[in-house]
This record gives C-alpha cells, sequence and structure tokens, in this order.
C-alpha cells in the first residue's frame, strides 16, 4: 500500500515535471502540404462525412459552410447552437475510435496532440483521410482555416472568414496602439493556479487588445504559478471567470494582490474568448473594451 | 493462592475443548508446576487466567475472589505473568523495563512515588540483575533477558508469580541459575506457577507436579508421585523408564531408544 | 532525553517557521520581515507574510504535529517500525471523498468535509471487516482489513477518474499530491482542535502504547484491557490523519519517518516520543513546504511530492543499516 502510493506519487511528480517542459516538440510548420504533424494533405473530392474533434475547429466548419456535411463532433463542441444536433463521438483527446468509425467518415479533423497520434494512425489505416491541427495560436488558426477550407472544399468561404477576423483584430490593435499598456494576469484555473502564458492566443488577443501578459515570458500556453509569485508581479487588472471572480473577490489570500484589492477584478467572457477561431475578432474586441472601456466601437 | 475449578475452555471456531474441566491450585510458598506434552493445554491456562480466552465452564479465583470480577489491574497487582514470547521492537532500557512493572498500579494516570521507585530497586537486586540497569533488553543474552523479565514481574508486587517456559533457549547453567531463583522466591512466601516441558528440571525444583494430558489433569501431587513410569508412558506415548539418581535425590525420565 | 535536545527540538520548529515565513518568491528583507510581523510598513509585504505565508507555516505545523504523533502511535502499538498513519485505509477513503466531491462541485469550503467524511467511513470499514472475519483487536487482522479497503478505496478512484472530465481529474490529482497552500483561518482552527485534542488523548494513554509494545500476551499481564486500548489508539491515531487529510491533501512519509528519526535521539518511552514526534514532524512539514515553494518558481512541488523525495533516501539509509 505505501508502495502504491509511492509509485502514484512519482508519477504524478513525474507528469507534473513533464507537464512544465516550455513547449512539446514544435511539428514542421504546416505548408499548403502538410498538417501539424507533419503528414502530407492530398486535396481531392470535396469529403462529405466529416468528423471534427475540436472545438474550434467544428465552429470554423459551421463557419465556412460544411456544417451540414458533419457527421460527428467531440463531446464539448457546443459552439455554435447547431453543433450540438451533430451526433458526440466521445472525447477529443484519444478519441473513441470505434465510435468515430462507426459514423463512416471520409474526413477526421484531429486536435494535433501527442496523445492523438496512435488515434490517427488507425484512422489512416482504416483509409480515412485524417489531419490534424494545433491551433493555439492567431497565426495558426489563419494557416489551418486555410487548409481546412482547401480540403473541405470551401476555400473561397474560408479566406473571407480569416480576412474578416484579421481586419478586426488589425482595428482593435489600431484603436488601442497610443493607449496605455497595463499588465494582465489572466486566470485560467484555481487549483492549481494556472495562468495564460505567452504561448497562448489568449495572450497575443490581450497583446492586440492594448494590455501587457504580466506572464508573457513563459512560453508555454499555460503554467502552473503560486499566489506568491502573482503577488511578485503585481498585475494592474487580474481577469477571471464569472465563476472564479467572486470567489477571489471574496477569499483574504487572494486578496494579497493589489489589484484585486483595488477593485480592478475583471470578468471576462470565457466563452467568447475560449476558442482561437471564429469568434478571435469579436473576443479581441471584448477584451479591449474590458480593458480600456469605449476604446472599440 | 490461585484456584483453577473445573476450568474448561474452547478456541474460537474448536471442535474440541482445549482445557475440559482442570482443577489444581497453586498455594503460596510452593513451587507448583504444570508439564505435559505439547498441546496437552498448558500455555491455555496461562491464557485463561489473564483473560484473554474466556471460559466454557469452571472458575479462576485468586485468593478466593473470581479473576474475572476483580478486573485487570488488580489481578495484575496480585499475579504477576511472564509469558512465553516478547516483543522487542522499540527496546528500552533495563530500569525503564522493570519500571513497566509498575503500570498495573500506576496507570495512566498516576505519577511514580517513592514506593514505586524502591519496589523497582528491590526487584532488580532480588532479580540480581543491578549491574544491567543501563543497557538496552535487545542487547542482554538469554539468560540475562530472563532475570530481568522476572524483575518485572517482581515489581508488580504481588504474591503470585505465574511463568511460561521461563527457561526455554536457556543453556544449563542459565536454567539452573533461573529455577534456584524461583525456588528461592517461593520459600520466601510467593506462589510460583510455572509451565515447562522440562520435566526432569522441574522435578527436582518443584513441589507440586500437575500432569496434563489433552486439556485434562492426568496427575497431579509430590514429583515422586507424579513420575510413575507407566503414567509418563501412557501420557508421552513414548516408551521410558524413570530411574532415581542418588546424587540428584530427584525422578529422573529417561526416554528409550525404539528397537 | 536530555533537556538541550529537548530544547534544540523546539529551537528547530521556531527557526524553520522563521525561515518558511522570512523566505518565498517575494523578496522581503528582515528589516521589512520586522515590520510586516508588526503591521506597519509596505502593504504588499504585510499582506504576502499575514495572508499568504503565515497561515501555511500554521497549517503545515498543525500536520506534522497530527502525522507525527499518529505514526508514533501506531508504530508502538503495532510493534511495527513501519506502521504508518494512512494504515487502516483513510488515505484511500480521504481521496474516494475528495473526488466525489470535486465531481459534484464542491468548492473549497466543503471539500475538506467530503474527504474527512470518506476518511472515516473507511476507517469505520476496516473495523467492520476484522470484526466481520471474527478477529476481536487483534491489529494484524485490523491491518489487514485496512489494506483491504484502501485497495478497494483505489481501485474506486481509478473508476470514477476513468469517467470523470479532465478538471476534475486535473483537481483530484492536484488534490491528492497535498499542499497547505489553501490554508484559511477556519482550516486551521479546526485542525488545532483536532490535533491538541487527539494529540492530547494519545499522549494521555501513552504508557498504555508503552505497555503494548510488549506483546499482546505481556500486556494482558500488566493488567491492560489489550483489545479496548487497541482500537482506541487505532481510532484517535486514524481521526488524527484524517483532519490533517482533509485540511492538506495526502502527505506521505511524514507519519512513518518522523517517530524513526525521535527514536534516534534517544527517545524511548511513547509519551515523549510523542510529544517530539509532534515537535519533529511539524519541522519537516514546514521545511518541505518551504523547499516545495523555493525549488522551481513559479510553480510548487506538491508537499506530499517533497516529503516523498525526502522519505525515499531515509529508508534506503535504514535498509542499509537493518542488512
Amino acid at each position: 500500500m505505501p508502495v502504491f502510493r509511492f509509485c502514484s506519487f512519482v508519477a504524478a511528480f513525474i507528469v507534473a515535471l513533464a507537464g512544465c517542459r516550455p513547449a512539446e516538440r514544435t511539428p514542421p510548420p504546416a505548408n499548403a502540404l502538410r498538417d501539424d504533424y507533419g503528414t502530407p494533405i492530398t486535396i481531392g473530392r470535396p469529403p462529405q462525412r466529416i468528423v471534427s474533434l475540436n472545438p474550434a475547429t467544428t465552429e470554423l466548419l459551421f463557419a465556412i459552410g460544411a456544417g451540414p456535411r458533419l457527421v460527428g463532433r467531440s463531446e464539448y463542441d457546443v459552439f455554435p447552437d447547431s453543433a450540438r444536433f451533430v451526433p458526440s463521438v466521445g472525447a477529443a483527446l484519444r478519441p473513441n475510435i470505434e465510435a468515430v468509425l462507426a459514423t463512416h467518415p471520409d474526413l477526421v479533423i484531429l486536435y494535433a496532440s501527442q496523445d492523438n497520434r496512435p488515434a490517427a494512425d488507425r484512422f489512416r489505416e482504416a483509409g480515412i483521410q485524417t489531419v490534424a491541427f494545433k491551433n493555439d495560436s492567431i497565426e495558426q488558426f489563419a494557416r489551418d482555416a486555410r487548409l481546412i477550407g482547401r480540403v473541405t472544399g470551401d476555400s473561397a468561404r474560408a479566406a473571407t472568414l480569416v480576412d474578416t477576423v484579421m481586419a478586426t483584430l488589425a482595428r482593435v490593435r489600431a484603436a488601442t496602439a497610443n493607449l496605455p499598456r497595463p499588465t494582465v494576469f489572466v486566470h485560467a484555473w484555481d487549483r492549481p493556479i494556472i495562468a495564460i502564458g505567452g504561448g497562448s492566443f489568449l495572450s497575443q488577443l490581450l497583446d492586440i487588445a492594448g494590455a501587457r501578459n504580466v506572464y508573457a515570458d513563459i512560453a508555454a500556453p499555460s503554467a502552473t504559478v503560486t499566489l506568491e509569485d502573482v503577488v511578485r508581479r503585481n498585475p494592474d487588472y487580474v481577469l477571471a471567470s464569472p465563476v472564479s471572480a467572486p470567489k477571489m473577490r471574496a477569499s483574504a489570500s487572494w486578496n494579497a494582490i493589489p489589484a484585486i484589492r483595488a477593485g480592478k477584478l475583471l470578468v471576462y467572457d470565457t466563452v467568447l474568448v475560449g476558442r482561437p477561431s471564429v469568434l478571435l475578432g469579436a473576443g479581441a474586441v471584448s477584451l479591449a473594451n474590458l480593458i480600456h472601456p469605449g476604446a472599440v466601437r | 493462592m490461585i484456584e483453577f475449578e473445573d476450568v474448561a475452555v474452547r478456541y474460537p471456531r474448536a471442535t474440541t475443548n482445549a482445557l475440559g474441566g482442570v482443577t489444581l491450585e497453586a498455594r503460596r510458598g510452593l513451587l507448583t508446576a504444570i508439564v505435559g506434552p505439547n498441546g496437552s493445554g498448558k500455555s491455555t491456562l496461562v491464557r485463561a487466567l489473564i483473560g484473554r480466552i474466556p471460559l466454557e465452564r469452571g472458575a479462576i479465583r485468586v485468593d478466593g475472589e473470581a479473576a474475572t470480577t476483580l478486573g485487570g489491574a488488580e489481578l495484575a497487582r496480585r499475579v504477576a505473568v511472564i509469558s512465553q514470547r516478547e516483543d522487542l521492537a522499540f527496546p528500552l532500557l533495563v530500569s525503564e523495563y522493570v519500571a513497566l512493572g509498575r503500570f498495573p498500579h500506576l496507570g495512566i494516570w498516576h505519577a511514580p512515588e517513592e514506593t514505586d521507585r524502591r519496589a523497582v530497586n528491590t526487584s532488580i537486586d532480588a532479580a540480581g540483575v543491578a549491574d544491567l540497569r543501563e543497557r538496552r533488553i535487545d542487547a542482554l543474552s538469554g539468560g540475562e533477558w530472563q532475570r530481568v523479565r522476572l524483575a518485572r514481574a517482581l515489581a508488580q508486587g504481588g504474591d503470585a508469580l505465574v511463568l511460561d517456559e521461563p527457561t526455554a533457549f536457556l543453556d544449563v547453567g542459565h536454567e539452573m541459575s533461573v529455577f534456584e531463583l524461583l525456588h528461592g522466591l517461593a520459600r520466601s512466601g510467593k506462589a510460583v506457577l510455572l509451565i515447562s516441558h522440562q520435566l526432569n528440571l522441574v522435578a527436582r525444583f518443584a513441589d507440586q507436579l500437575v500432569l496434563l494430558h489433552r486439556g485434562a489433569v492426568a496427575a497431579a501431587g509430590p514429583p515422586d508421585s507424579v513420575m510413575q513410569a507407566d503414567i509418563l508412558e501412557r501420557v508421552y506415548e513414548w516408551p521410558l523408564v524413570v530411574s532415581r539418581d542418588p546424587a540428584v535425590g530427584a525422578p529422573t525420565l529417561v526416554p528409550l531408544r525404539r528397537r | 532525553m536530555s533537556v538541550m535536545r529537548w530544547v534544540g527540538l523546539v529551537l528547530a520548529l521556531v527557526a524553520a517557521s522563521l525561515l518558511a515565513v522570512a523566505v518565498g518568491t517575494v523578496s522581503i528583507s528582515i528589516s521589512a520581515l520586522w515590520d510586516a510581523l508588526r503591521h506597519v510598513g509596505d502593504t504588499m509585504a504585510i499582506m504576502v507574510v499575514w495572508t499568504l505565508r503565515i497561515p501555511r507555516v500554521a497549517l503545515a505545523v498543525l500536520v506534522g504535529a497530527g502525522l507525527g504523533m499518529s505514526g508514533a502511535a501506531l508504530q508502538g502499538t503495532m510493534r511495527n517500525p513501519l506502521a504508518e498513519p494512512y494504515l487502516l485505509g483513510v488515505s484511500g477513503g480521504a481521496a474516494v471523498g475528495a473526488v466525489l466531491g470535486l465531481m459534484a462541485g464542491l468548492g473549497a469550503a466543503l471539500l475538506p468535509l467530503a474527504a474527512f467524511a470518506g476518511a472515516i467511513v473507511a476507517v469505520v470499514a476496516a473495523f467492520f471487516v476484522a470484526h466481520a472475519a471474527g478477529a476481536r483487536g487483534d491489529p494484524r487482522v485490523l491491518l489487514m482489513a485496512g489494506v483491504v479497503v484502501g485497495a478497494f478505496a483505489n481501485a474506486a478512484i481509478m473508476v470514477v477518474m476513468a469517467n470523470a472530465e479532465p478538471n476534475t481529474v486535473r483537481n483530484a490529482l492536484w488534490w491528492m499530491m497535498g499542499s497547505v497552500s489553501d490554508a484559511t483561518w477556519q482550516q486551521i482552527a479546526i485542525l488545532a482542535v483536532y490535533v491538541l485534542v487527539g494529540g492530547g488523548a494519545l499522549i494521555v494513554v501513552g504508557r498504555q502504547i508503552d505497555v503494548l509494545a510488549l506483546g499482546e500476551d505481556a500486556a494482558a499481564g500488566l493488567g491492560l484491557d489489550v483489545d479496548t486500548a487497541i482500537r482506541r489508539v487505532f481510532f484517535i491515531a486514524s481521526l488524527l490523519a484524517a483532519a490533517t487529510v482533509s485540511a492538506a491533501g495526502l502527505v506521505g512519509f511524514v507519519g512513518l519517518v518522523v517517530p524513526h528519526l525521535v527514536r534516534a535521539a534517544g527517545v524511548r518511552r511513547h509519551r515523549e516520543l510523542l510529544v517530539g514526534s509532534a515537535i519533529t514532524g511539524a519541522t519537516l512539514v514546514v521545511l518541505a513546504d518551504l523547499l516545495g515553494r523555493v525549488l522551481r518558481p513559479p510553480s510548487e512541488l506538491p508537499l506530499g511530492a517533497v516529503t516523498a523525495l525526502i522519505g525515499v533516501p531515509f529508508f534506503l539509509v535504514k535498509l542499509r543499516r537493518l542488512v
């Protein structure tokens, strides 16, 4: 019994250490013919039965008009609302292979994480076109959206979508360009305390919205931090979800952060800025208006 | 002083009684020995005395009062029991170990007083282990350990000593000195009840022998009357003769080789 | 043990606590620290010292004291130097309670209660299993019953986590690694009551543990009601452990290692061993928390991981001495 617990401690410790590697080995950037696993993409007939295992790509597919051709999604893909009518085939990470195969897809879109590689191999062995994208940043969104548009035969609409989003982002950036840039701590999780790091699209949105992420020096999309470290970095604002904000306001230890004591705890729309996808532009606008009220129309 | 009256005991989930109606008495000033083959119920008697096993039938009395009504602490104040095995997982010093003998008097609440300290010192001297006071109990030889255990039992202060196999693993010299000590304690007025499988040794020192066979008393009385060849052969199921060495002055059991 | 050594033990605890309050991610000079302790000077320093660091240190002291005493009592009663506070399935039960609580969305205030309830259920179940097996208070049967209950709890945790949301899994894993970072004064007060009352009770019956350490027959021969005494120690020690788990998650090795350290300093009788284990356990956990905070900024190593890392080399050393 002590042996089991010792092993779990060691395992958990290793996991924790592993989680703190700055970034996963970055795959070769997806050029016109490769996905984020480095696998070549062939452009053929537009697929008619698409399974998307990623909230961002599901939302994207609906936005470029491929929604009706979706026959499966992962369980937490609920944007836009019409996505709920697409049957769920289970988890996005380590997907349920059989459930996906049961929908007889001709295209499967995965999130390009390390633990999805076995699933990707399995789908390819079954003769299904499989593409994996790691849309963690705005640039990746732009590139992946255009690629997905080519694969599904909706290049024109994809291009328009990307252009619109980028235009909005540029507009927001211009509107906040000359405003003072406060530092911001974005609270993503409570136990342990997880901060949004420099590698996340959310950090990029903050930059566009005229603020500076107080953890921008961390290359990973997120990092586990201590309360004392946040106090040391002394952000001007703290962004938290609607659920966490009241608890943090009421907590004595969170009030050690001067920003929270001074009432500068802002609630951000976690749904709107939750995915690096179609709503990136709207997300940037909401963040900008949160930090610089009235700056963006 | 300690009376067993028709004591019957059965272990849980056993089909037969471990003890089936044993009656014997250990009196002050006498050394009483319980002997018998393995499994005859000798150690069971001790366990029944200290209440580790409930009685099926009969009664155990100490100075006329039932052991069950006396309560553990009072019983321990009157009767000191030295069990067969003791754990040395966390060794104490000899002086600390002997002081544990005062536990029946002190419990968890009382602080040790002059009477307690005197009892401990007297017991250490009586057992002849005064020069071992500051040694750890796991650093003692077999003979020294038995004497120290005896000192603890004496520190309990009662008139009765019950010992379960006190000389197991001891060599001849240590065996004899322990028995001389026990004999002396009996003569000084204590009731000494001991269990031993070493018939010959016990026969030289005991005033009374009780021979147990399959949970019942096969014979009881002075060593001469109990150590009869026919009784012993029946109980030990082995051919033997009983001889009498004039130098020793006590009956001696001699087992024969099977032809 | 000599008076000087006792003084040394207490001084070590005081020094460790001061160090833990003085050192952290935010640098605070000695003079600023002295000001902050008196509630004067830089507001940030005051907040960091009083709201973040002192509660952690206070909780660490209580957790260490509780686990140290629990371990010392159980080792003596079981006559086994490898006994430790999570023996009767306390850790498994508490973890099940916490995981179920997390799945039900319990907040920081109610989660400790769920963990505590789970721990108590496990301990009661262990007693029940032992009773059903027909043993009256035989520590070996209780030990095996605890192993059975603990194994069952671990299986239950795996089943629950396999189907849980990733967020619940992460929460549960973090909780199981142990931490004093969420220390609140309410938790500290509640744990203080348990440690004082439970620890006090164990110290009172300390002489019984001395006697039990001789073996059950010998203890019975000295007039102790062995079965009741064993059950009492097990229950109080498990309650202490459950209280620490509910406040700080699973912090392993403390209850196992600390009594050995105190015995190595020459303490033999259990009343003194219990007090020494409380002080030494507190020092150990305070230092472990400090290490966890400074070893890998900006994040912290879980408390249970640090104590495990300390415990392993300790055992290697012990094993070599045995062999």
